[in-house]
């Protein structure tokens, strides 16, 4: 342990170049930045955030400019810096009431610029990409420097020297080209070029090298800790504040004293960007979540199905906590609990029972000991019966209210009473809700939710609970635990990470989020991201078909999709029934079933081929932590309550929906083949006017894959390779169905002749969920 | 390994084909995953050299493209100084499990013999050679002679 904590941890080492500060080297010089002017693709009020990494991180800003694209500063801003520092620029949006949001981040390393031979830095103007929220890369920002800073030695041999002597030596050799001369100093070159040169791409840091395995396989040796890895050790140090450390098991970690938290993956700067955005944008994240609602409120009452309260009650909601209550006008009481549900048998269902609907939604009883069933409410011994509880007729119909109503009352009937407790602390929710989430008997996490922040006193009438649900479910996502990947790097939906196993614990970790995506369902709460569409069908337990692939991989949906429109006996495609996966510079094979190694794929049996490969493809990877996750789920309740939904309701019932503005999502449309003047368009935008929310969100989880909006609304909708807007392309003939691409954001909509016949075509496409459109 | 047999068969194809400017072709040992093919142009002006090309297959091919890169360095309006080039055979929007690696390096040998102006990567040469053509063919011809492998006997 001790000998990882000193220098020879990889990654920091002397020998390209690079080496940490500690050492005194060079001294901390100031430079002037000269923030000149921006040019931005959406206008905002902001600011320029100029910070140094090294010797001491400090930041600076520059004034706010009123609502512009090319906001011009004209600022100049001193920072001290040495030669390893690196500048961050932070182009911010000023936001009242909460925290200012990233509009484009970008770097500066100071070793990679010229200096003359005195170490005087003179740059007249440059332009610095901007990195937007969702990696786009259309901002930029102009600055210009001015300063000296001493060089640094540039090998391990020469440590000790001091900078003076360095630039006595050089002899009126500028360093720049110095530097050019010297293949060493290639590796610290900005990084782009870097990656493009394959012979600078192979090089180690001290203490590593590189071999390969039987199979040709490369993988590297650090035979100072005497392990091996696939992943390629990094020449890059880390970043400042952070450390690398091994556990009593020799597995590598890393501390980041900054924030004093810890991650197994190496922190690289692509990352922690990553982790930044992520952080940044969570208030407005927050602002949006909080306007997403299930069913409109004021027509709760038409469609219960418990049928009316009994005479002198009245369903009212709380309008702090959203949460129902019920008011007896007789006696002047309130209660949280339906008057309806409770008739003779408020007392719970006896240990090991538990109550269920039958396909036709009679109410019947499991007693898990005996392992019998009976229609008799145990509490009673009388049958509850197709009658509903006050003796009004269960209507059985399909629409989604009556589902959420019946899952509703299938929670309330097997809840269990009193309530749990659980604390966390804020900067630490994720790790908190774990041990509170792991260490309780799963079914105790039905009883009522009593959420409380440390240090903050309060009682819990259900808006800590909703504030606990978003922090979590946002929580879950950070990068820096490794547990969830957006699909296809699109559309805000998450899929879990094959390489979530550098965390030696993911398998609790994926059980624990099981488990939380039960309590959510279970007391009616929303999450923040949601899943893949196929994600949910596996919830459901349904099959994987082809089309769910598009939004997992296109490009493998896209061959897949080939190789079943064209004969492919004649294309000698050398296909056989066994599949390849790489993982961190691992190779794995699967055979798609016995003997497959051996089993070409053939015009005749291409069809049993796609399926199998289908499923490998979505499954790949991630089995284990699939398995632990409906582990963690089905011990809260089973899955099979919610056996009435389809995958895209599943979404709406865990996510919640939100107002769509049409106007925004009208703006930031394309069209191909159409004008935005033709009149299918405008019949187009007249029927998505005619709807309500939740027909808007299932046209949108039809055509983006998803019923969620971006946080930026329609113009930040992205796509599988990137920003995508919303596109209507004119399709096919008058009396095909409309189709859709998820992962281009596309639908395409055939000339219909008249606003009916779309209309009704439409409507058709967004009702069917099974295999639609992949004809 | 799925993509082996399917590699094995487009090597021994490629090494067979009897075509002289692509049927140079080496394969990493143990490594069926990258080759490298020497390009033999018969047009003015890369007539004079002969270019390597470095191709690397994913692991899921020929679900996926292989990615192509120039090791030799060549003047050319279509390929940039780091080797880069734009094919839409081998673009992933437009792949195909079925195209072969003799029909890529037959499209990317047309592309070096008939650049693309009008879709150029390098805009400055791609100008040299719409107004200027005498010296964008001096000039790539000086840069063959200097940087291109030399041509098979």
């Amino acid at each position: 342990m001790a000998r990882n904590e000193s220098t020879q941890q990889p990654g920091s080492s002397g020998s390209n170049g690079i080496s940490v500060e500690q050492n005194g080297s060079t001294k901390p010089s100031k430079i002037t930045v000269k923030v000149i002017s921006a040019s931005l693709s959406k206008a905002a009020d902001c600011y320029v955030e100029v910070s140094s990494d090294s010797p001491t991180v400090t930041t600076k800003k520059t004034a706010v400019k009123k609502k512009t694209l090319s906001p011009e500063w004209k600022e100049n801003i001193n920072v001290t810096a040495i030669d390893s520092s690196t500048l961050t620029f932070r182009v911010l949006q000023k936001v009242k009431l909460f925290e200012d949001s990233l509009i484009g981040m970008g770097k500066l390393k100071l070793s990679t610029l010229e200096r003359t031979e005195n170490g005087e830095l003179k740059v007249p103007e440059m332009s610095i990409q901007l990195t937007g929220k969702d990696y786009t890369k259309t901002d930029t920002l102009l600055i210009a420097l001015a300063g000296f800073i001493d060089k640094k030695r540039r090998s391990a041999g020469s440590r000790g020297e001091s900078s003076v002597s360095e630039a006595s030596t050089s002899n009126g050799v500028s360093s720049a080209s110095r530097r050019a001369n010297s293949g060493k100093r290639d590796t610290i070159a900005p990084q782009a070029n870097a990656a493009a040169q394959p012979v600078a791409d192979e090089q180690l840091p001290d203490g590593w090298e590189m071999r390969f395995d039987q199979y040709g396989r490369k993988y590297y040796v650090d035979h100072t800790t005497k392990s091996t890895t696939w992943e390629k050790p990094s020449t890059q140090p880390l970043p400042s504040g952070w450390e690398m450390r091994r556990d009593p098991r020799g597995r590598v970690y890393y501390v980041d004293h900054n924030t004093r938290t810890t991650t197994w993956q190496r922190p690289t700067a692509d990352m922690l960007e990553a982790h930044e955005q992520w952080q940044s944008g969570r208030d407005q994240a927050m602002m949006q979540w909080e306007q997403r609602f299930l069913l409109q409120q004021n027509n709760f009452n038409a469609d219960d199905p418990l049928g009316p309260l009994p005479d002198g009650w009245e369903k009212r909601q709380d309008p702090n906590t959203g949460r129902m209550y019920f008011v007896n006008h007789v006696n002047r009481t309130t209660q949280w609990e339906d008057p309806r549900t409770q008739g003779g048998s408020d007392q719970p269902l006896p240990d090991g029972w538990e109550m269920r609907f039958t396909e036709q939604g009679v109410p019947f009883f499991i007693d898990h000991q005996s392992k019998s069933t009976t229609y008799n409410d145990p509490r009673t011994g009388k049958p509850v019966g197709p009658l509903g509880v006050a003796g009004v007729q269960m209507a059985i119909e399909k629409s989604f209210r009556w589902k959420i109503a019946q899952f509703r009352y299938l929670c309330l009937s097997n809840s269990v009473p009193n309530h749990v407790k659980i604390t966390v602390s804020r900067n630490n929710v994720f790790e908190d809700s774990f041990q509170e989430i792991m260490r309780k008997n799963a079914v105790d996490l039905r009883r009522r939710l009593y959420i409380q922040f440390k240090g903050e006193e309060g009682l819990d009438y259900g808006g800590v609970a909703r504030e606990w649900f978003f922090l979590l479910s946002h929580e879950v996502l950070n990068p820096m635990y490794c547990l969830f990947m957006y699909a296809g790097n699109n559309n805000y939906s998450l899929q879990i990470n094959p390489a979530s196993f550098v965390n030696p614990d993911h398998l609790k970790y994926f059980e624990y989020i099981g488990r939380f995506i039960a309590m959510a369902l279970f007391h009616g709460k929303f999450i923040y991201s949601g899943f893949t569409m196929p994600f949910y069908k596996k919830m459901l337990n349904k099959k994987i078909a082809l089309k769910d692939i598009e939004q997992v991989d296109s490009e493998i949906y896209n061959s897949l999709m080939w190789i079943k429109e064209n004969n492919i006996d004649e294309c000698e495609m050398e296909l056989y029934f066994v599949a390849d996966f790489e993982l961190l510079g691992e190779v794995k094979s699967h055979e798609l079933k016995e003997g497959g190694t051996n089993i070409a794929v053939t015009e005749a049996n291409k069809l049993e081929y796609i399926e199998l490969l289908v499923e490998w493809r979505f499954n790949r990877g991630v089995e284990q932590q699939t398995k632990a996750f409906f582990t963690g789920f089905n011990s809260v309740f089973p899955l099979e309550w919610m056996q009435y939904f389809d995958e895209r309701e599943l979404e709406l019932l865990l996510c919640g929906m939100q107002d769509v503005d049409v106007d925004d999502w009208q703006r930031n449309t394309v069209y191909r083949h159409y004008a935005p003047q033709s009149k299918q368009v405008a019949w187009f935008w007249q029927w998505v006017r005619s709807l309500d929310q939740e027909k808007r969100a299932r046209l949108l989880q039809f055509v983006t894959g998803t019923c969620r909006v971006p946080v930026g609304g329609f113009a930040e909708l992205m796509g599988s390779t990137g920003p995508q807007l919303f596109c209507i392309e004119r399709v096919g003939k008058e009396n095909w169905l409309p189709r859709s691409h998820t992962c281009f954001n596309r639908l395409d909509l055939p000339p219909y002749r008249s606003y009916e016949q779309l209309a009704e075509k439409l409507n058709m496409a967004i009702e069917m969920t099974e295999g639609f459109g992949n004809e | 390994m799925s993509a082996t047999r399917r590699l094995q068969k487009e090597l021994g194809d490629l090494k067979s084909c009897g075509v002289k400017a692509y049927e140079n072709v080496d394969c990493e040992e143990s490594n069926l995953l990258k080759w490298t093919v020497l390009l033999v142009p018969d047009k003015e002006p890369y007539n004079k050299g002969a270019f390597k090309v470095g191709i690397t297959f994913p692991v899921d091919y020929p679900f996926k493209p292989p990615k192509v890169l120039f090791e030799t360095k060549i003047y050319h309006p279509n390929i940039d100084e780091e080797g880069k080039f734009c094919l839409p055979i081998v673009a992933r929007e437009n792949w195909k499990p079925a195209t072969k690696t003799e029909q890529v390096m037959m499209a990317l040998l047309s592309l070096i013999n008939e650049p693309e102006p009008s879709h150029p990567i390098r805009a400055d040469v791609a100008e040299e050679y719409q107004k200027d053509r005498k010296k964008f063919l001096k000039t790539a011809e000086e840069f063959t002679k200097k940087h291109a492998e030399k041509r098979p006997e």
